[in-house]
């Protein structure tokens, strides 16, 4: 088939699929982003125990393939009695591998910033919340905008992994499948979601540049 | 609580070890209400780290350090509360390098003191106006130099009305021209009448500045006089060899 057949007969599909796709992406970027920081926090606070939860659960979701996690929740987790909808295990898995990443990030955002400064802070009385709040994590986000746009665009390929459970309404590597699967789309049906693909990692990666540029931190 | 004869620092027989390195060898020391007391000493002497026990950047292993007659203590919120009762200079600045010089000023007054924001900018811009930098108020601290970021941080910890003032070499970052307006700045504030413990290497300073100068070397209190005596009479070899040293070139 023909692209221009593939999108007059599945054009509706397709772009429901794009949606999808930036649902998933948008609610596990921003799952990751706030678990990421919690974690990062931990893994910097003054209680040992904490820290090294933190650095576990860093090491447990870098490590982890993303097919095998969603295989454990989809297909292992209903053995303990838990069983969560398809795209509910779709997201908590790609939430948390990028949860891990993002607390990467943040960890060398934090490396960028002075000891001094910190120890400004604690001469001011700053508890360690208020050097957390005020002084660490701002600095830490500002100057991780880039590989943090890196990770939203990592996100949205990891989200292709819903194709592998049967997730309704599909995102963009399901769709093909389910295409090809009724119609002869071939490579071409594969061309469209690349396009698509492609199209918003270029968005986020504008948006990325654009925003790094106006809080990138002068030193 | 405090009495006329408390001292506002007081540091009783403290020890601290850096690995095998024992950096403070039983340092006991006082300085008063209102006292300038200048550290000097050659580098590795601990000057440095004994500035930075006293609001517990550094722990020590044995000893006492209390300010205004309590004891410091070890962590947690109340160490937090009195380390804002005493602010520290830093040699590198270390402003906050993401906030505007007014940001920086009103961080701690707002968030430890409770200072309500406007009261905390009017204030902050009555001591940038003092040091000399209002003018940068608006800037972030890269754009400006080196001089007035360090007075802008001098500035920063006035905003908390220590009770003290701890300086660890306050101009050793600095380029020559932007050393003076550094100094001019702490003779006014010691003029005042702030309590006032500076490590530094500027002689004339201390000379003209201290009320006391405590000669360090290796770890431990050498030498203890007024200026005029330590400068023109040094009773120790050490202290002389020292003096020497920085005025032969």
């Amino acid at each position: 088939m023909s692209i221009s057949a593939l999108l007059s007969q599945y054009g509706d599909r397709y772009l429901q699929a794009l949606f999808t796709t930036w649902k998933l992406t948008a609610f596990s970027f921003l799952g990751a982003f706030l678990i990421g920081i919690l974690v990062t926090v931990l893994r910097v606070c003054p209680v040992k125990p904490l820290r090294s939860f933190g650095d576990f659960y860093v090491q447990i979701f870098r490590n982890i393939p993303g097919a095998a996690l969603l295989i454990l929740l989809v297909y292992a987790l209903p053995y303990l009695k838990v069983l969560f909808p398809y795209d509910v295990c779709v997201l908590i898995a790609t939430t948390l591998i990028p949860s891990a990443f993002c607390s990467e990030h943040l960890m060398s955002g934090i490396n960028t910033i002075g000891v001094g400064q910190i120890e400004a802070a604690r001469a001011l009385g700053l508890t360690f919340f208020q050097m957390i709040r005020r002084v660490i994590i701002p600095q830490a986000l500002r100057s991780t905008v880039l590989p943090m746009t890196n990770l939203m665009v990592a996100t949205m390929l990891t989200t292709s992994l819903a194709s592998q459970v049967p997730m309704r309404p599909m995102e963009l590597t399901g769709i093909v499948s389910y295409i090809n699967t009724r119609s002869a789309g071939g490579v071409a049906a594969f061309a469209i979601s690349a396009v698509l693909y492609c199209a918003t990692g270029l968005v986020i990666g504008f948006a990325g540049a654009l925003i790094d540029r106006k809080v990138r931190i002068l030193r | 609580m405090s009495q006329e004869n408390t001292p506002v620092i007081e540091l009783r027989h403290v020890n601290k070890h850096f690995g095998s390195l024992h950096v403070l060898k039983d340092i006991s020391l006082q300085v008063k209400k209102g006292e300038v007391v200048v550290i000097i000493g050659p580098s590795g002497s601990g000057k440095s780290t004994l500035c930075r026990t006293i609001n517990r950047l550094e722990t020590i292993d044995s000893g006492d350090i209390l300010i205004d007659g309590v004891k410091i203590p070890e962590e947690g919120k109340e160490l937090a509360s009195l380390r804002s009762q005493i602010g520290m200079v830093f040699q590198s600045f270390n402003l906050f390098a993401h906030m505007t010089i007014l940001d920086n000023m009103t961080l701690a007054p707002v968030d430890v003191l409770k200072i309500k924001r406007k009261e905390a900018r009017e204030e902050a811009m009555r001591l940038l106006e003092r040091v000399g930098v209002a003018d940068q108020a608006h800037k972030v601290p890269a754009q400006l130099s080196g001089g007035q970021q360090q007075r802008a941080a001098i500035a920063r910890a006035l905003a908390m009305h220590p009770k003290a003032m701890l300086f660890d070499e306050p101009t050793s970052a600095l380029d020559p021209e932007m050393i003076g307006e550094v100094l001019n700045v702490m003779s006014e504030l010691a003029a005042d009448g702030m309590t006032m413990l500076i490590v530094t290497h500027e002689m004339n300073f201390a000379r003209r500045v201290a009320d006391r100068v405590i000669f360090m070397d290796g770890g431990v209190i050498v030498e203890e006089a007024d200026p005029e005596t330590f400068f023109s009479s040094p009773k120790t070899e050490r202290a002389k060899l020292f003096l020497n040293s920085i005025t032969a070139h």
